[in-house]
């Protein structure tokens, strides 16, 4: 299959697009698939940490643009999964450092090399956002259930419609099943309906989440959490899957699912 | 009338001709009119016209400071006189010497609006504009008539329109209706939660939470000197 390059924005910043980009990395790499994960938040890198790479990193994508290094010197290897591979950001320069023109340079030499390239972009629209965006053919967006970041995320897919560009779905982080439940937050219906764009997968705010992290061993290699399917599910979407949503609200069968049971009983 | 002042809006912005008057009085006749519509005009590019009358860099330099006072750029100057051209070329403003040429670099459909017209009466005659996708946070649709959108209206986009505004979805974001000051002028929407309504000079925001909020399609308009609410309903007899 072409290369396929997908770029993880939301406009706001702390929604989890970095969460994001290392948990679709690792359930993609699971599904058998060759993924490399790109840092582009120059300045503020972490992805490397999510993943636990931060010790291995020789060379940056500065390094890479700049021509101190070849690509695969500055590729980084994931611990735990041989099909995954990290390009790092640099911590010592500043985001004018990489051009979208070095991005669209560093995205052609990955086509062919690989099945998925996922582009981890800064918060904002503004440099970073536009080199994150440069290379991309589709756009997976992350937002919590607030009024603020579903705003934000509302402005970027403005933008990217107005270009003509592809966004394949929504991802909704770090959501809290009880407020929604007492009507204190918007339930994930509630915002796909406002954004009108296409699912991918919700994220409740989960300890699991964020322990995992701070490990930096991505939540999505344990099949047994909750996130970590819900990782595989998005994963799998992307593949053309039609994976049906599971709810993170109701632990309880829901009335459907109790007639369905029913009906196949 | 033949060489009075007028102003035209276009898709691309306004274009102002200037009449044979005196130049202070028709400046002050100007200002006067940006600024009964400066939320329609604001952040607009103009097109100057002015015909056979000669300008020197200081008489332009007055109505770009005019321009920019109403928060508008000029940005062409369209005459048929070479001293004009030349003190447009020296304040580095774009210069046509054709006066035909305006119509065709400019594009979109112009629309006649006559001063004496533009604060009261009905936009009689003005086209609209269909909209017919989701119109999204920092996105601003602008029309000297009327405005149609097939979609919602999220928080934090804005439709300002010289005439009617009709919302073929909910309105989440800012709608502004008879901007240049035309209080007839309505606002419809399948769901009415804006962020705030404007029809004319008066502002409006719906109270936070209301309860009695219906689920059913609204229309906004003026009676005496307040916004009201009402359901949208078939207008008897059309
Ligand atoms: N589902 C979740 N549950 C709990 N914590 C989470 C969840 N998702 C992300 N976090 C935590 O929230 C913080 C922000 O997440 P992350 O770094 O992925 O966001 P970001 O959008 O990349 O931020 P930035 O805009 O700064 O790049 C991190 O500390 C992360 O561990
Ligand atoms: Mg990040």
């Amino acid at each position: 299959m072409p290369t396929r390059v997908i770029t993880i924005t939301s406009g706001k910043g702390g929604v989890g697009k970095t969460t994001t980009t290392a948990n679709l990395g690792v359930a993609l790499a699971n599904l058998g698939k060759r993924v490399v994960v790109i840092d582009t938040d120059i300045g503020l890198r972490n992805l490397d940490v999510v993943m636990g790479l931060q010790n291995r990193i020789i060379y940056d994508i500065v390094d890479l643009v700049e021509g101190r290094c070849r690509l695969r010197q500055a590729l980084i290897r994931d611990r735990t999964t041989s099909e995954l591979y990290l390009l790092p950001a640099a911590q010592s320069h500043d985001k004018s450092a990489v051009s979208p023109a070095d991005m669209l340079r560093v995205c052609e030499q990955l086509r062919g090399a690989c099945d998925f390239v996922l582009i981890d972009s800064p918060a904002g629209i503004e440099t970073g956002f536009r080199n994150a965006v440069a290379a991309a053919d589709e756009f997976v967006l992350v937002t919590t259930a607030d009024t603020s970041s579903i705003q934000d995320v509302d402005r970027v897919l403005g933008i990217l419609e107005t270009e003509g560009r592809q966004v394949v779905g929504l991802v909704i982080n770090r959501l809290h099943p009880q407020l929604v439940r007492r009507g204190e937050m918007m339930s994930p219906d509630q915002v796909v309906k406002m954004l009108a764009i296409e699912l991918l997968g919700v994220i409740p705010e989960t300890e699991e989440v964020l322990l995992a992290n701070s490990k930096g061993l991505p939540i999505a290699y344990d099949l047994g959490t909750l996130p970590g399917k819900v990782y595989d599910q998005m994963a799998r979407r992307l593949l053309g899957e039609r994976v049906p949503h599971r709810s993170v609200l109701n632990k309880s069968p829901s009335v459907w699912q109790r007639l369905s049971f029913w009906r196949r009983g | 009338m033949a060489n009075s002042m007028s102003i035209k809006g276009t898709r691309e912005g306004l274009t102002i001709t200037l009449g044979d008057e005196e130049l202070g009085a028709m400046l002050q006749d100007l200002g006067r009119h940006l600024g009964m519509q400066e939320a329609f005009f604001r952040g607009g590019t103009v097109a100057l016209r002015v015909g056979q009358r000669a300008l020197n860099v200081e008489e332009l330099t007055r109505i770009r400071d005019l321009l920019t006072e109403h928060q508008m750029i000029l940005r062409t100057v369209v005459s048929a006189n070479v001293e004009t051209g030349q003190a447009a070329q020296e304040l580095g403003l774009r210069n046509l010497a054709d006066s035909m040429a305006i119509e065709s670099t400019e594009g979109g459909e112009p629309t006649e609006m006559p001063p004496s017209r533009i604060a009261h009466g009905t936009l009689e005659g003005t086209r609209g504009t269909l909209v017919h996708h989701i119109v999204r946070s920092g996105q601003t649709v602008r029309h000297t008539g009327h405005v149609v959108v097939l979609g919602d209206v999220n928080a934090g986009a804005e439709i300002v329109a010289g005439g009617d505004i009709v919302i073929w979805g909910g309105l989440y974001g800012t709608a502004h209706a008879g901007a240049m000051g035309d209080i007839s002028a309505v606002i419809c929407a399948l769901d009415m939660s804006p962020l705030q309504l404007r029809i004319g000079e008066l502002v409006a925001r719906p109270e936070e939470d209301d309860p009695r909020k219906p689920v059913a399609p609204e229309m906004a308009s003026v009676r005496g000197d307040r916004i009201v609410l009402e359901p949208w309903q078939k207008v008897r007899g059309v």
